[in-house]
């Protein structure tokens, strides 16, 4: 490592709703490039900290504008490669064996469906899914009657594991998401006008600007990677940031 | 100055409880336990050493999922303590002491343990050939004696448990007033935009409670090898 001209590892710093889709992409770009990719996947708001706060990430993931922005402001990313690339739907979920039948829409008695259970959701103070879901639900006007009965988890997939457990009653979670529990069913989608558009942001970290980052960043946003997230269900966007 | 926000004394009023019944309630067990390995031999032994020890060298993580499996709301423990007892720990505040005293109980039943092979056999023995029972030699002179390991162990387990933070996140989530203790809170402030100040500031109310429980279990250590005045009662310190 130490001899090497050319970096022989990049590090993705991703939003836990990508974990399967960016290690399969790390796979197929290790495989491509000889290049390895080391990943961290957790909660954007997380990883945003930790970006500002000197982790040596290349690329950074994130599942909304507003920690991309974050970084921005602390000068955390390289100028003009912010690029919004992905999007997505909530959508709310219950443990295969529920009962639990909902029309997702305005005034849906959500808190009655919950019972004695709780309702999982990335923290809504920070993480970008929590945010999502506590827009949606408040556009919606069951906020106030579920906010005690709440189970907020440090990123989205950790909810999602909890209704996959059945340990909760139900959830919200992106679409993507319930794709991969075997264990939950999709009792509906929220309303695309319910909460703020979901977009995901990637971008170089600043002071990483090498050819290796570049190289990894062209690839993400690039048609074959696309192609995959399309797959696993997440909608391709492109805008500047 | 500091000055805590309502959230914040919120949190601290929670982990004080947290630790309080997290401690209260693993006493007696910590008690047995620490007896029984400082005075009893019996097959299984060092397995039950080994158990006693396993959160101490686990990963939090690890401990949070175990209990969330065993005592989570489909768990068959916690299944029979709703159907039983109605008690529900999943997502609660109970859990999390439950998951604090988990946490904290080696600390607890190695200071007892300690304290409890540092008691002269002797004196029990003599109280013996005095008439004492074994359950009147055990509360006037094995206890008392003990005495200072059991409070050390009550002490560093109150610490900890004020600091739990991997286990309790994983099995009962991170809910305000219910169950984001202390680390949970700081946790999420750090998360937090423009929450820093609110961080900075449970840190070093983490540090002052740690500090003054550490200071504290050393001051109850000493005043009672005072007030036992008898160097028979001075502690082997691991």
């Amino acid at each position: 490592m130490a001899e090497g001209s050319v970096a022989a590892e990049v590090t993705l710093f991703a939003a836990a709703s990508t974990t399967d889709v960016v290690e399969g992409l790390a796979d197929t770009y290790a495989r491509r490039t000889g290049e390895d990719v080391k990943l961290s996947v957790a909660a954007s708001s997380t990883l945003a900290h930790q970006i500002a706060q000197g982790a040596p990430a290349d690329v950074f993931l994130s599942a909304d504008r507003e920690w991309m922005a974050f970084l921005a402001n602390a000068d955390g990313v390289v100028a003009g490669t912010c690029r919004i690339v992905l999007g997505n739907r909530l959508v709310l979920v219950a443990p295969q064996a529920s009962q639990m039948e909902l029309q997702v829409a305005d005034g849906f008695p959500l808190r009655a469906a919950l019972g004695d259970g709780r309702l999982a959701l990335a923290d809504p103070d920070h993480v970008p899914a929590g945010r999502y879901a506590r827009a949606a639900l408040q556009s919606l006007g069951a906020w106030r009657d579920i906010r005690d009965r709440l189970a907020p988890m440090a990123n989205v997939r950790t909810a999602l594991f909890l209704v996959d457990r059945g340990e909760a009653a139900a959830g919200v979670v992106y679409r993507t998401d319930a794709a991969v529990a075997p264990n939950v069913r999709v009792v509906g989608v929220f309303p695309a006008d319910s909460h703020p558009p979901i977009a995901y942001a990637v971008a170089i970290v600043a002071g990483r600007d090498t050819p290796a980052a570049r190289g990894l960043y062209a690839f993400l946003i690039g048609d074959e990677a696309q192609a995959v997230f399309v797959k696993a269900g997440f909608a391709i966007r492109s805008d500047s940031c | 100055m500091l000055t805590l926000t309502p959230l914040e004394v919120e949190a601290l009023g929670l982990s004080l409880r947290v630790a309080v019944w997290s401690v209260g309630c693993s006493l007696p067990f910590g008690l047995a336990v620490g007896w029984l390995l400082a005075r009893r031999d019996f097959p299984g032994k060092i397995l039950l050493d080994g158990l006693v020890h396993l959160p101490l060298v686990l990963p939090p993580v690890a401990v949070g999922y175990v209990l969330l499996v065993l005592l989570g709301r489909n768990g068959w423990l916690g299944m029979w303590l709703r159907d039983w007892f109605g008690i529900t720990v999943a997502f609660t505040w109970k859990g999390a002491a439950v998951a604090a005293a988990v946490m904290a109980f080696p600390l607890m039943v190695r200071a007892i343990r300690l304290s409890m092979e540092a008691v002269d056999r002797r004196l029990e023995a003599a109280a013996g050939t005095l008439g004492a029972g074994p359950v009147r030699v055990f509360c006037t002179v094995t206890l008392p004696l003990a005495l200072p390991g059991l409070l050390t162990g009550a002490v560093l387990a109150f610490a900890r448990s004020l600091g739990e933070f991997g286990a309790t996140i994983t099995f009962v989530s991170n809910i305000a007033g219910e169950t984001r203790t202390l680390p949970l809170a700081l946790y999420t402030l750090i998360q937090r935009p423009g929450g820093e100040a609110g961080a900075i500031r449970l840190a070093v109310v983490s540090i002052v409670i740690a500090l003054a429980a550490l200071v504290a279990s050393e001051l109850i250590a000493r005043r009672v090898h005072r007030g036992l005045g008898r160097a028979d009662g001075r502690q082997r310190h691991a």
